[in-house]
This record gives C-alpha cells, structure tokens and sequence, in this order.
C-alpha cells in the first residue's frame, strides 16, 4: 500500500468511526446505568433522518436547525419511550430485567420500524446535499457533508463527555451507573436519571441520522445497519464502558475501512465480527473490561 | 429522635427481624450489637429504607418514614454508610465526596462540609483525584464515612466500619466518630466487636436472632451477665 491509500483508508474509517462512536456511546450510557440492553437504538437513528428530512423539505429550515431539531425530537421520544415502557416495566419485574428490557426493545424497534412504513412509507427520503462541496484534506477531496457531519458528531461527543464529567447531574448519572445503591443513598432520584439517561441516548442516535441525510436517506429499516455496528463497537471494548467506546467507534471504522479495501465491502462485517470474536476469547470482558469506566 | 416501634423486616417470605423496637435521642452515640447474621444490616437497611417492614412503624424527627423511598429518607437527614461503604469506585475521592452532598444546592454549604470533612480527614485531602476503586481498605471506610457527613446528616447510620480494618484504625475510626457526636451528629453503630463498642458509645442494644435480647447505657451492658460470659468471654 502506498500512503495516499493508507491515509485514503486512514480519514474514510475515521469519518466512519465517529459516527460509531456518536452511536455507541449511548448504547453504552443506557447500558451501564439501566441495564437494559437496547435492540431500538437504530430507531432512534432513523427518527433522527426523519426529523431532518422533514424540517429540511416541509420546514425549510437550513440543515443546521434541522440537525438540532432533530436530536430534540430524539430527546423527547426517548424520554416517552422510556415513562410509557421501561419505567413501567421497572416496578413490576426484578429478576430478569435484562432479559425482559431486551425483549422490549426487540418490540419496540420492530413497532417504530412499522409505524414508520405506515405513516411515510418505504421509499428513500433524502436530501441532495445539506451543505454541498468538497474540502480538501490530507491530500483527498472529501465531500463537506461528510467532513461536518463529522465535526457535528465529535461536537456531540465532547459536549457529552463534559457534561457526563463536569456536572452535578452528569456525576449522578455516572454514579447510578457505579453503584445504584450508593446513588439511592445519595438521594438521588433514580427514576429521573433513568429517565434523562435513554432520553440523551436517543438524542446522540437521532443526531447521528440526522447528520448524515444527505449521505444516506431516510428509511424505515436504516437503524439495523449502525445498531450492529455500535452493538460491535460496545462489545469490542466492554459494556457500560463509555470511555473506551470513544477508541472502539474509531478502530471499528478503521478495521471497516481496511477490510473493505483489501477484501471487498462484503467482508467488512466478517472482518470486525472475527476480530471481536477473537477479542472475548482472550478477553470476555472485552478490550478495556470494566476497569476504564465512564 | 429514632424511633423503631415492633418492626418486622426481611427478604421475601425470609423474615430477619422480629419486634424490634429501638430509640436513638438527639446527640447521642448509640450502638446495635450482635454476632454475624443476627439481623443488624437488615435493621439499618430498614430504618434506610432500602428493606420495607412488613409490621411496626420507623419515626424520624416527628415524621414517620417506613415506607418512604431510599432518597426521601436521605433528604430528611438519615446518612448511611454500609458496611461495604458502596462507593463509586471508577469516580474520585472528590467526586464521591460531591456526590453525598448530591441534595444540598447551596455552593457555600457543600464548601464548608467539604473543608470540614478534609479536617477530619486529612488523609483524604491529600488524595482528593484518587480513584475511590484504587484505594486501601481503611481509605475506603474513611472516604465511605466523610461521603456520608457531606449531607450533613442530623443521624449517621454505620454499619461495621471495624470490618477488616487493624485494631489501632479501629480505635481511630471510632474516635472519629465520637467526635461527630460532640458537632451535632446522632450516631447508631451496628458493629460486632462489643469489648471495644462498649468502651465508647453512650448506650447499645444487643440482637440476637433477629430480636433486640438486652439494651441499656453502656456502663450496664458492660457489666451485664449475659453479655460478660457471650460476648466477652468473662464467666
Ligand atoms: N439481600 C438479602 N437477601 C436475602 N437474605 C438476606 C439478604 N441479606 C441478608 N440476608 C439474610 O438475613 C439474615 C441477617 O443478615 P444481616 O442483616 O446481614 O445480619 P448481620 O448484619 O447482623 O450480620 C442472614 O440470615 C442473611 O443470610
Ligand atoms: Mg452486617
């Protein structure tokens, strides 16, 4: 390989990658402070593209409102979702929650699935372009939309990575995710941070798809695709372990990114799936295990 | 100021406690003893909320709390530090000193617990960044109990802080929490080493399969019969 395709490969999975990360990190964050082990994620995704498009076309507004609109709309959904399915849920089963909150989100991403078939149908709904143009970089010409969409996911990131670290709610919510007995005798309310928690988790997703339109339009099936794929990255680098899904989104994207250069698209999967089959045979707990938390 | 009037408490259809009925005044330094399994960390956990009583009533202050939730409890000023100190082990010292004064919204306030508390403790100013995880086992009882006093509790509940710990740390620990009881701070000490308790404490109870058997000052209990030959090992 010489090095224009290495820093080809290199940028392409880190693009990816950070869009990964965006995506996991709330798979993680609801994980490690609800253990619940959410197959709806994607959905979120694919509410988020659906916002977007339709603030875009029937809204007009310009692709940066629409992209914060959109992860609102996420935040709000999430938070429903939550009151009206989990947080019922919650009180009544105690042994088996995984389990049971598994089963739940299974129905769940399979009724949004649905009810978005019914309401806007199945054909693509995208956007042309949200800003258009190519930039330069390292040496390539990457198209700007992908580029922001980039800054926007790593914005997210970072903008909730200081609020997990700097405050006082954000410390709460690390905290149930550490000991939910511990936080209870802190006083803290557990139902709010449970609340809180899938309601930013959903933001991240719908942000994700909403700042990704223009690359690949709305559907009501487009969630599968980046659910396994922060499924991927969670269980590379050990579950509930946010910190490390940050590294995780990014080698996830990059292995994608070789595998399909050197093998063909079609192997990427294979690819990242051996690799993290590899992984939990030497290590269960995965890459970082529990030890490098939130 | 506490007050457990018959409790009956336990897991499930596993009944612990049996007709408890205990009183903690205002100020004073109070402890529940007995051997392992009789029933004490299930008598905190209840007056904490954590296990609802199945009979009987808990009143705090004028207010009665069995049946309130965990955080309710907190908030009315009930500190509790279990025996396994339920710290957050992958946060620092400081942000698990912060988070015990999770309630208390007043900047100004959770300054002067903290500073309070690093006088107390010196030892955890100095490690403020530690991960709480990565420290020994008397630091973690150290950090488990000033978490504890940044809520400014009106009652400390303990649960066997001489758990683990070497006889001189025990002696300090203890000390410790002598001192809280001079600044204002009710405490009730569950602990099963009763030679030691004994020596400082103001008054105890002793459990026994899950029913309170003696209880009075600590000068009585000392030179109570029953618990000279069970517990002290004097005929
Ligand atoms: N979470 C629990 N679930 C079921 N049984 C428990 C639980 N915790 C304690 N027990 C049982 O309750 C009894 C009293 O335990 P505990 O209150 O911890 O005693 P102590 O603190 O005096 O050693 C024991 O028989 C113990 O096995
Ligand atoms: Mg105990």
């Amino acid at each position: 390989m010489d090095s224009t395709v290495i820093s080809d490969l290199l940028v392409g999975g880190i693009l990816r990658g950070g869009m990964y990360v965006l995506m996991a990190m709330g798979l993680s964050l609801v994980f490690g402070v609800m253990r619940i082990p959410n197959f709806a994620h994607g959905e979120f995704y694919m509410l988020g593209a659906y916002f977007s498009y339709f603030a875009c076309t029937l809204g007009g507004f310009p692709p940066a409102i629409a992209i914060v609109l959109a992860g609102i709309g996420g935040f709000v959904c999430g938070a429903l979702m939550e009151k009206v399915t989990f947080y019922p849920l919650r009180k009544r089963s105690r042994g088996d929650w995984i389990m049971n909150s598994f089963l739940v989100t299974a129905g769940l991403s399979f009724i949004l699935q649905n009810l978005a078939q019914a309401l806007v149908g199945t054909d693509f709904k995208g956007v042309p372009q949200y800003w258009g143009g190519s930039i330069n970089f390292a040496g390539l010409s990457v198209s700007t939309d992908r580029i922001v969409g980039f800054l926007i996911a790593m914005a997210s990131v970072a903008i909730f990575w200081l609020f997990l670290k700097k405050t006082r709610t954000g410390n709460a919510i690390r905290a149930v995710s550490e000991h939910e007995t511990g936080a209870m005798l802190m006083g803290i309310e557990l139902n709010k941070i449970h609340t809180l928690t899938f309601a930013l988790s959903s933001m991240l997703a719908a942000i994700a798809g909403a700042a990704l339109l223009s690359i690949i339009p709305a559907y009501p099936t487009m969630g599968l695709q980046p659910l396994y794929k922060s499924w991927f990255v969670v269980i590379l680098v050990g579950l509930g372990n946010i910190q490390a899904t940050i590294i995780g989104g990014f080698l996830v994207g990059v292995i994608e990114a070789v595998s399909s250069f050197s093998l063909g698209a079609m192997w990427q999967d294979v690819v990242s799936l051996s690799i993290i089959i590899l992984v939990l045979l030497v290590k269960p707990t995965g890459l970082f295990g529990k030890k490098m938390k939130v | 100021m506490l007050k457990l009037c018959n409790i009956n408490a336990g897991y499930g259809k596993l009944g612990v406690l049996w007709n408890v009925s205990l009183e903690v005044n205002e100020g004073k330094f109070v402890a529940l003893l007995g051997p392992n399994g009789v029933g004490k960390t299930t008598a905190l956990r209840t007056i904490s909320g954590i296990v609802t009583p199945s009979q009987g009533e808990i009143w705090f202050m004028g207010k009665k709390i069995s049946g309130l939730p965990v955080q309710q409890i907190t908030r009315l000023g009930i500190s509790y530090v279990t025996d396994d100190g339920c710290l957050f082990s992958g946060m620092t010292v400081m942000e698990n000193l912060l988070m015990g004064a999770y309630t208390i919204k007043d900047k100004q306030k959770v300054k002067n617990s903290l500073e309070k508390v690093f006088e107390l403790f010196p030892r955890l100013a100095e490690r403020k960044k530690q991960f709480a995880g990565s420290m020994s086992g008397g630091e973690r009882k150290m950090l488990a109990i000033a978490r504890g006093l940044m809520l400014e509790p009106k009652l400390m509940l303990v649960d066997e802080p001489s758990l683990g710990l070497a006889p001189k740390l025990v002696l300090d620990v203890f000390k410790t929490l002598k001192e809280l009881t001079t600044i204002g701070v009710t405490v009730l000490l569950v602990e099963q080493n009763v030679n030691t308790t004994l020596k400082i404490v103001d008054s105890g109870y002793v459990l026994e399969q899950g029913s309170i058997v003696e209880e009075g000052s600590s000068q009585e209990l000392r030179e109570n019969d029953h618990i000279k030959k069970t517990y002290m090992g004097i005929a």
